[in-house]
């Protein structure tokens, strides 16, 4: 099998060819490999390659499957993880200069859990300054390429992984989300990316960037592929004061890609500032959802227009706090942006923290409310595609300092709220670019978020889109 | 207490930290507009019930 084909495949084919033997561990991990090697000097994806390390775990991932001992769908298959997550023996460094030497002697919940399933970890992932950020700019080892316009940012903060994804190195990637920050890449780059409800997954050894908001997620180009990686992943662990109790991971065998009677809501005030190509990529896949038998149910919530403005306070006292004694210690050291944005939040009273908590809770009611009328609601991911790199931080058009009915509201929601939230490639815009659609569901109900995905994937072939590597 | 005391007030806490000029005018403005957020946050949550947020400790049961 030519690596090419190697890397064009997904989760499912790949996991079911390793399984079979008729492709070993050793040429996966080799194709990603050789395809990282290559993009890497343009993409910057990656601050540390494992390319040593994995090349012996896939030599004993073979060993064991000849043994028939085989683990499951993610047993051989090279992976990527943000650089949040410890790893054991192997430098993590949160993007940042702080930690740039920094070797953990344990590994983060998610890093156990993916060695345990027989994943090869092959690279950790550049991101925005301990998930800081929204562009994969802000980091001490430079900003991420978008793989479809080099010129383009990939997103952030778990910009890396999404790129690499994007790029076809690896079929999956593990990320943090506290803002949007694995829906927003994954919208950029033309791919997956699902964020569970608060709990699913354990956060145990990776960064906090606001605990109350803080998430781990994943990148992938098919939902069936997300659901496939979830499930080694979810699960209690008493180690996160968050995890939540629940029942074995299994949102892969009950994955079914139907979206009949789903109730499916629109907040169309908040589409105003949309941009006229996202608009209507987003109208076009409204239509796709009511071709497969959904209620589009319009809705207002005027609560949400409050969304981006608590979701900041908030993730701003809360980082303040986790970094308090960095910020006095090291506050040079921090990537400049950051550096102001924690002063910022150091001078947040508790008062008002409490007071920002409360507003949460009248929007939390009123989703609440909300998801008695309909199972999901849909919205473009963002207002635009991926903005130039020299347009900086601002080149995401976030307003999250005013009330009203922006994108930006919807984009933070699901952090905010702990909802499970899912982008997925609804079109291309006139110049080539991704664009990204999300599906919001109710606490818990992950499930029906992945089955509605799974259902507008089976009508449409936006992800299979693929940037062109050959011209990169 | 006036607005620009306040917002000295609020740069106490950053003491020992030396921030440049320009970082601070940014920082001072931003803090400035945070208050005014916190007070529109402050009006829209009127009558909602202050969360509990005491955590259990897992599997304690009722």
């Amino acid at each position: 099998m030519a690596p090419t084909d190697i890397t064009e495949m997904g989760l499912a084919d790949l996991s079911a060819h390793i399984a079979a033997r008729e492709l070993s561990s050793a040429e996966a991990v080799n194709s990603a490999l050789t395809r990282l090697d290559r993009l890497e000097g343009k993409l910057n994806a990656f601050i540390t390659v494992l390319s040593e390390q994995a090349r012996a775990e896939a030599k004993k991932a073979d060993d064991e499957i000849v043994r028939g001992q085989h683990r499951g769908p993610l047993h051989g298959v090279p992976v990527t993880i943000k650089d949040m997550f410890e790893t054991a023996g192997t430098r993590t460094t949160g993007g940042s200069k702080i930690l740039q030497e920094w070797i953990p002697d344990r590994d983060a919940a998610l890093v156990a859990r993916l060695r345990a399933a027989g994943a090869i970890i092959i690279g950790k992932t550049n991101l925005d300054e301990f998930g800081h950020g929204g562009t994969s700019t802000l980091s001490y080892f430079g900003p991420v390429h978008n793989p479809w316009h080099l010129e383009r940012i990939a997103g952030g903060s778990s910009g890396g992984s999404a790129a690499a994804v994007a790029a076809g190195i690896g079929p999956i990637s593990y990320g943090t989300e506290t803002g949007s920050s694995v829906r927003r890449p994954a919208s950029y780059c033309g791919i997956v990316g699902f964020k569970p409800t608060f709990g699913i997954i354990s956060r145990h050894g990776s960064f906090r960037g606001a605990w109350s908001q803080d998430h781990v997620g994943l990148f992938a180009r098919t939902v069936k592929d997300i659901a496939l990686a979830l499930d080694p992943v979810a699960g209690f662990d008493a180690r996160d004061p968050a995890s939540v109790q629940q029942e074995i991971p299994a949102y892969a065998p009950r994955l079914k890609a139907n979206a009949q009677g789903l109730r499916v809501g629109v907040l169309r005030r908040f589409l105003d500032g949309v941009d006229p190509a996202v608009r209507q990529s987003f109208e076009a896949a409204l239509k796709i959802f009511a071709g497969l038998g959904s209620e589009l149910v319009d809705l207002d919530v005027p609560e949400i227009s409050y969304a981006a403005m608590t979701s900041m306070l908030t993730s701003a006292a809360e980082s303040a706090g986790i970094n308090r004694r960095w910020f006095r210690e090291h506050y040079h050291d921090f990537v400049p942006h950051v550096a102001r944005g924690l002063a910022v939040g150091m001078a947040i009273t508790a008062s008002e923290y409490l007071t920002v908590q409360r507003a949460r809770h009248r929007i939390r009611e009123a989703l609440r409310a909300t998801y008695e009328k309909v199972e999901i609601i849909a919205a473009p991911t963002t207002a635009r595609v991926a903005p130039l790199l020299s347009e900086g931080v601002k080149g995401n058009g976030d307003d999250t300092r005013h009330a009203g009915y922006n994108q930006s509201n919807l984009l933070r929601l699901p952090s905010m709220l702990g909802l499970p939230g899912c982008s997925l490639p609804c079109g291309m815009s006139p110049e080539g670019l991704p664009i990204g659609m999300q599906l919001i569901g109710e606490w818990f109900a992950d499930q029906t978020v992945l089955n509605a995905a799974a259902a507008f994937q089976s009508a449409t072939d936006w992800h299979k889109r693929r940037p062109d590597i050959a011209k990169l | 207490m006036n607005a620009t005391d306040k917002i000295a007030a609020r740069l106490t806490l950053l003491e020992g930290v030396n921030i440049s000029p320009a970082d601070l005018e940014t920082i001072a403005y931003e803090i400035e507009d945070n208050q005014r957020i916190v007070d529109e946050l402050e009006a829209f949550a009127q009558g909602t019930p202050w969360i509990s947020l005491q955590v259990q400790p897992p599997g304690k049961k009722a």
